[in-house]
């Protein structure tokens, strides 16, 4: 018995050292799992007041790119509607007709504003730190944009702060489309290029070429159809034959985000209770 | 030498550093430093080894809660904490039983740089394997893990050579 404890007392470290990488790796694969853990991400009070902080110096420095990309496709957005306002016209030489119609695509969406006061990119899972929390109305599972596309989906809510899986993200998984084919498939990352995303699952018989516009299919409840992803870069084969890969080359530049959107429908708190009492 | 209070206030200083500023450095999207490391392998020679740990454990898990990547930085770090000994041992004599902290001044440049080489480029291997656990690109993590490691070792170099120049 001496004889033991002397030889624990004689290797303590060596103890201590089993004992803390132990409680390394749960904590390690079992962060995902654990709604409560926010706490222990950026997204708890003080980190997210030191990113906070942080981020209203360095936000300004991509102000000027920022406003350019938003400057070019307000433009964009302008010929665009006024050449289909031009043609509602024609076809139905009605006004109310028009208004009613751009009335129906965000229907039952709603929008919240909210800063990127931390980013990561060359990880392996990427993550976003917002300034936004449950004291807004934030939910997880909820879908963030910005004003050129796709951002991610919050995963954890803090009472300020919260956590958003990027889509530069191995968990992140978005159902996605070709714009005007209706062909669908969903998008992960790979990890290597924080500049371009994977759509998979796209079936063989669908027509795809460079240039083509991602979007979402608005088969999840997290983000209605139509919101840009990214445009088609390169086609590939699948590893298995059976479907195409195509590498998407995403619209949001991760590298620069600063305002973000949270979109959510109308009624997906109910939504979401109703599936936690079915479970 | 370095007074615990001292040590602490590096700590706050250099992981807060870290969190806003190191670790979004990516030089050619791969080499990011990670610089606080240099806190564990400045500790005092003789320190307690239990302490030591705790140390390693402690820093790493600020570092991680700031990160987003629980418990990958702790892991890393409290290894390097508990090898930091056996490194130190294959620079320094045995004998010599003076109490020192590591750092230029008092082991040269060349055994300095060996020793801090070993310990950093020990640490990231565990945690940019740790990080890259369900993807399989062994070559992109090899160019990571050498990359970051010459990073971190300039970046330690040149914080040493800051404080010797006072």
């Amino acid at each position: 018995m001496r004889n033991l404890l002397d030889f624990i007392l004689k290797n303590s470290h060596s103890f201590l050292f089993i004992l803390l990488e132990v409680l390394c790796l749960v904590l390690l694969f079992r962060f995902n799992n654990y709604q409560g853990s926010v706490y222990f991400t950026s997204a708890n009070r003080f980190c997210g007041f030191v990113y906070e902080t942080t981020s209203q110096v360095t936000g300004y420095f991509h102000l000027k790119a920022i406003n350019d990309s938003l400057t070019e496709r307000n433009i964009k957005a302008e010929q665009e509607l006024v050449a289909l306002r031009r043609q509602v016209m024609e076809l139905s030489g009605d006004t109310v007709k028009f208004d009613s119609l751009t009335a129906t695509v965000l229907q039952g969406f709603n929008l919240i504003k909210a800063h990127v006061v931390n980013n990561s990119l060359n990880r392996a899972d990427n993550y976003l730190t917002i300034d936004c929390g449950s004291s807004d109305g934030l939910l997880p599972e909820m879908g963030v944009v910005n004003g050129l596309g796709v951002v991610g989906i919050v995963d954890k809510t803090a009472s300020h702060h919260a956590l958003v899986i990027s889509l530069l993200n191995s968990k992140s998984n978005v159902s996605c489309k070709i714009k005007g084919r209706e062909y669908f498939g969903y998008l992960r990352w790979d990890g290597k290029d924080s500049r371009f995303s994977w759509l998979r699952d796209l079936p063989r018989h669908a027509v795809c070429h460079k240039g083509d516009t991602i979007v979402t299919s608005g088969y999840s409840a997290i983000f209605p159809e139509g919101i840009m992803v990214g445009t088609v870069d390169k086609v590939l084969d699948s590893n298995d034959g059976l479907s195409y890969l195509v590498r998407v080359k995403l619209a949001v530049d991760f590298g620069r985000l600063n305002d973000v959107r949270i979109i959510f429908r109308k009624g997906m708190e109910e939504q979401q209770q109703l599936e936690k009492e079915i479970q | 030498m370095l007074s615990s209070l001292q040590h602490i206030l590096w700590v706050v200083g250099l992981v807060l550093i870290q969190a806003v500023f190191f670790n979004h450095i990516h030089i050619g999207g791969y080499a990011t430093p990670f610089v606080y490391v240099w806190l564990i392998l400045i500790l005092n020679k003789n320190i307690n080894r239990n302490i030591l740990l705790l140390w390693g454990f402690g820093i790493g898990l600020l570092i991680d809660i700031f990160s987003n990547t629980l418990g990958m930085h702790a892991a890393a770090t409290t290894l390097l904490a508990y090898v930091r000994p056996f490194i130190l041992s294959l620079f320094v004599s045995h004998d010599s039983q003076e109490d020192f902290s590591p750092g230029v001044r008092v082991m040269g440049i060349g055994r300095f740089t060996g020793y801090v080489g070993i310990g950093v480029l020990l640490h990231h291997i565990v945690l940019l394997s740790l990080d890259a656990f369900s993807l399989f690109y062994w070559h992109i993590l090899l160019a990571k893990i050498f990359s970051c490691a010459l990073l971190t070792v300039l970046c330690i170099l040149f914080i040493e050579f800051m404080r010797k120049g006072k």
